[in-house]
């Protein structure tokens, strides 16, 4: 019951605080917008820009061709790129510089030469012809035993003309250019795109059909965007920075102002006082998660749900930095040096536990740094139970936080001093 | 006499190589303001937190309400008895005085009505501000009002004034003489002279851990306070010599006055008739020896406004 009211007066007193509000909800949720607006398409579209300007027109009226236009349309139909159009009269490396404009960007430029139906067509047809006269040829090859001379003779000529006819058509080839900054990360994925939907054309054109399909299975039962993915994580690194700077922060004001010992002369327990606080941090915490994927619905169109093991994991890894935090606070005496000791801690954890990117693609060392912060258990074990929905993930990663929460609160607990030396 | 409340034989609190308590004994009774008067690390916080049970001693005993404060489960039993006012109270700065005092309240099995501590303090414009918005002396009220509302029988007042402008002061120490006309038992510590003579009913001088002399402040001050004092404003060099030959014990301080300590009515007297003999026209005035006077006599130095010794 005591510990309710410290509950309670410790978070109101908390809900008060302009700058308590700010560092634990509002910061959170600026941040979750800065991701949200970057990764999750708001504000214009997530495709790359690709300028494309085609050449290939018809003399008569100075329209694109069928063929160049069924080839921009399948570029568009890739849902990867910004088509815009350049002009034809235009010089296409300063119009796709000026359309960029001061603050740059990439600059991907995709030249449809002129010609480029023409050629199409009349390499595929003299590619049609090589594999009849070859198909033919393989036949005759196959069926010279039973022939007689005549359908022999017969056969012959007709190889021979279609050979002349072959000969007699121009080797040519649809020409595109690309365009690429050396310095674009995306330019070997976009040159790929593009070089595959050349290659489809060229299947298409000349009839054949693809015998190797690439099947494509989503893990997630849902259809999830890349905020979904940050949003755990957004979120399991800010209970993190509530409980090791906040809470240090606070807890070691309410020692240095003689709060804590006003509330040891009383007949509240020590375990009281700390239970108390950590189910604020809970609540707080609880709001927190609330807040953000509330938001992340109403702005970003999320899909994650956190469900009961989800909240769960949420109430483990709030009591587990809560710990973190009384530990802390019992270990140093002033509030600058608690400030500074819970950021020095809470930063570098924050982006070395995969809260922000995956640690697969990081160093092998930054990857063993992670499997000692706790953040990395929590983190990955919100993703587990709010996307994937992996029982064995989500259980260990659980079982982990829940001994850390208990280790951390035992240690913070004895840490707290309910009564001077 | 009335009965004991506060039992303390043959204290020590002991930090290393420091003795902050050296084997101190004394006794508060109940219904009496009892004052610690001395200077910044003394003993006097050490001795209160001891009592308080949030601070062990190191040897021998120390009992409230019968009960040692050694003993976790009679230190639940002494809790429920006292209310304290800490050295540098404070509260959660964005609570309101009601909130506050409501919280430390419910620490509580029982407690007053919040609104009658309130206005006992007289804190009821202030009930709905927040705690960060107050004065300091308003905030030591506060204090006082948090210490009381559990209605304690005993109450641990650790310098409830230092830092305090003396308005703020004076505003304190109504509180305190209204505990006293409630039958509170208070413990005092303090390092101001004047506040612990006006408010105390006995007072325990206390120095390097050790209590040097204790006692009513009218006993400390006719045994260690010295005489009473003739002084006789704008005299001269002239004048103190001749009370000096008449009378002894006569000196001239740096202001030109002129100072004739005296033993009794009779010598006043006598020192009157010398005076008017004479047809001196000056203002003539009787000091008392004080509290500061018997801190003086039995430490050798006196206390600053900060509570550090000067000698």
């Amino acid at each position: 019951m005591r510990a309710y009211t410290i509950f309670k007066a410790v978070t109101k007193n908390w809900i008060r605080s302009r700058s308590g509000l700010f560092f634990s909800i509002l910061f959170p949720v600026l941040l979750l917008l800065v991701f949200g607006t970057i990764f999750g398409g708001i504000g214009g579209s997530s495709r790359s820009n690709i300028f494309v300007q085609n050449l290939d027109r018809n003399t008569s009226n100075g329209k694109p061709t069928d063929l160049s236009t069924a080839f921009i349309e399948a570029l568009n139909e890739t849902e990867t790129f910004a088509i815009k159009d350049v002009p034809p009269d235009a010089n296409a490396t300063s119009y796709a510089r000026n359309a960029l404009g001061p603050l740059g960007g990439n600059m991907r430029i995709l030249i449809i030469s002129q010609g480029f139906q023409e050629d199409l067509l009349n390499g595929t047809l003299k590619v049609r012809v090589g594999i009849s006269y070859s198909t033919l040829n393989m036949s005759y090859q196959y069926f010279e035993p039973h022939l007689n001379d005549t359908q022999k003779a017969a056969y012959q000529q007709g190889l021979d003309q279609m050979q002349q006819f072959d000969a007699s058509l121009p080797e040519r080839q649809a020409s595109l250019t690309v365009m690429l900054d050396q310095s674009d990360q995306s330019a070997a994925i976009i040159k790929n795109i593009i070089a595959s939907i050349a290659s489809a054309f060229n299947y298409q054109l000349i009839g054949a059909k693809n015998v190797v399909q690439l099947n494509e299975t989503s893990v997630t039962t849902t259809q999830f965007s890349n905020i979904d993915f940050y949003l755990p994580g957004v979120t399991a690194a800010f209970i993190m920075t509530n409980g090791i700077i906040a809470l240090t922060a606070n807890t070691t004001e309410f020692k240095r102002r003689g709060i804590i010992k006003r509330f040891s002369i009383t007949p509240l327990s020590k375990t009281d006082w700390i239970l108390g606080n950590v189910l604020s941090q809970t609540l707080l915490n609880l709001m927190l998660t609330a807040i953000m994927i509330a938001l992340g619905w109403l702005i970003f169109n999320v899909r994650v749900i956190p469900d009961a093991l989800s909240l769960l994991l949420i109430f483990l890894g709030s009591i587990m930095f809560s710990g973190i935090g009384m530990t802390l606070s019992g270990l140093v005496k002033d509030v600058e040096a608690a400030s500074a000791i819970g950021n020095a801690i809470a930063f570098p954890m924050m982006f070395l536990s995969g809260t922000y990117f995956p640690l697969e693609i990081t160093p092998s060392y930054i990857q063993t740094i992670a499997k000692v912060l706790p953040l990395t258990y929590f983190s990955e074990g919100l993703r587990y139970a709010m996307i994937y929905k992996y029982p064995e993930g989500i259980y260990t990663n659980m079982a982990i936080v829940a001994t850390l929460a208990v280790a951390f609160i035992i240690i913070g607990s004895l840490l707290t001093r309910w009564q001077e030396k | 006499m009335s009965k004991p409340v506060v039992e303390v034989d043959s204290l020590i609190k002991q930090y290393e190589k420091l003795k902050a308590v050296d084997d101190i004994s004394f006794q508060v009774f109940e219904g009496e303001v009892f004052a610690f008067l001395g200077p910044n690390g003394a003993g006097k916080t050490t001795t209160v937190e001891i009592l308080e049970c949030i601070r062990p001693l190191t040897s021998r005993s120390a009992r409230v309400f019968g009960y040692d404060v050694t003993k976790k489960d009679e230190a639940k039993e002494i809790k429920k008895r006292i209310g304290v006012l800490p050295q540098e109270f404070s509260a959660l700065d964005k609570l309101t005085v009601k909130e506050n005092i409501d919280l430390i309240g419910d620490m509580y099995d029982k407690h007053l009505d919040v609104t009658d501590v309130i206005k006992l303090l007289d804190l009821e414009d202030k009930t709905n501000e927040r705690f960060e918005n107050l004065s300091g002396g308003l905030k030591q009220r506060v204090g006082v009002a948090a210490a009381l509302i559990s209605d304690p029988q005993l109450v641990f007042l650790d310098e409830p004034t230092t830092g305090l402008d003396p308005k703020a002061r004076r505003e304190v120490w109504a509180v305190i003489e209204n505990l006293k006309k409630l039958d509170k038992t208070v413990f005092l510590t303090t390092h101001y002279m004047e506040e612990a003579q006006i408010l105390a009913d006995r007072v325990a001088i206390i120095d390097k851990g050790k209590i040097v002399v204790i006692g009513s402040p009218q006993e400390l001050i006719s045994q260690h306070g010295g005489l009473k004092m003739l002084v006789i404003r704008k005299g001269d060099k002239e004048l103190a010599s001749m009370l000096q030959e008449k009378y002894g014990q006569t000196t001239l301080n740096g202001a030109g006055d002129v100072l004739v300590k005296i033993d009794d009515v009779n010598e006043f007297w006598r020192v009157m008739a010398t005076l008017t003999e004479m047809k001196m026209n000056k203002d003539i005035e009787i000091q008392t020896p004080t509290i500061e006077d018997v801190f003086l006599k039995v430490v050798g130095a006196r206390i600053t406004d900060e509570g550090e010794l000067k000698k």
